[in-house]
């Protein structure tokens, strides 16, 4: 169903914008991929650049911090941002509890590796480290670690926007108005 | 050197002490790719608008830092000696 455009222009203006209408399809996707749902609608150079952008920060955030910033159990409040990124966020956060976090030999609970410590592969628990065997990866902390949660987080911020557009799209070329999914729109 | 053959990519954090502040570039520049993508009605004027926002982001936060500076350089000693 068409949603009025706040925005259009008036009778007689020069360019009239083309109404929202809900997209479901082109919803899903986004939310899926960045960019996804743009694609769909045909907007495939913004799709590109949109996913370019969210990618580009949620990657630097992990280049820059490691994976320690995308954590829900240790950093709950921003992870909410993060895994506004989708599903390659949440996949990220299961490879970390589940693959590179240790098992507290005390608490039975998971938490990053010290650094005397390595994962064994088989339990998952903490055992000493060794020769060729260290903790799978070290937990950023102070500013690289605020740093890098920024990037990821932003990077989910952003894809709302991108999945609100893709959602309750009005195409900003006329000549893309009408069209088959996938195709010109 | 060891630390720079220590570091794993995407695994543990990289070595910013002293030159984080030079990542607001590709902040600023991230953040303007992704808004950009679905703000600007003809992407003929992409790549201007991206640069347009990027330099205004680091201008503002440049100002920003240089209004902080003099607020508690100069300022707070006269509110509060």
């Amino acid at each position: 169903m068409p949603i009025p455009d706040a925005h259009a222009a008036p009778a007689g203006a020069a360019q009239p914008t083309l109404p929202e209408e809900f997209e479901p399809v082109a919803a899903l996707l986004a939310v899926v991929f960045p960019g996804a749902g743009q694609w769909y609608l045909g907007d495939r150079a913004r799709g590109v650049f949109a996913a370019v952008g969210v990618l580009g920060l949620f990657l630097g955030g992990l280049l820059i911090g490691g994976i320690s910033v995308v954590d829900r159990k240790d950093n709950p409040i921003w992870f909410i941002g993060e895994a506004l990124v989708g599903p390659v966020a949440l996949g990220v956060d299961y490879v970390h509890q589940h693959h590179f976090k240790v098992i507290d030999p005390v608490t039975g609970r998971l938490r990053p590796a010290n650094p005397d410590e390595a994962r064994d592969p088989a339990t998952g628990r903490a055992v000493k480290a060794g020769p060729g065997r260290g903790p799978p990866y070290v937990k950023a902390l102070g500013r690289v670690a605020e740093l890098g949660t920024l990037f990821a987080t932003i990077a989910g911020m952003l894809n709302l926007i991108v999945i609100l557009d893709a959602a309750w799209h009005s195409p900003r070329d006329p000549a893309l108005g009408a069209g088959t999914p996938g195709g010109a729109r | 050197m060891m630390m720079l053959l220590a570091w794993r990519p995407f695994l543990d954090p990289m070595s910013l002490a002293s030159t984080w502040w030079m990542l607001l570039g590709p902040l600023a520049l991230g953040i303007s790719v992704a808004y950009k993508a679905v703000r600007v009605p003809d992407m003929k004027d992409y790549a201007g608008q991206v640069l347009g926002m990027t330099a205004q982001i680091i201008i503002a936060m440049v100002l920003l830092w240089i209004g902080s500076f003099l607020f508690i350089e100069y300022l707070v000693p006269l509110i509060a000696p």
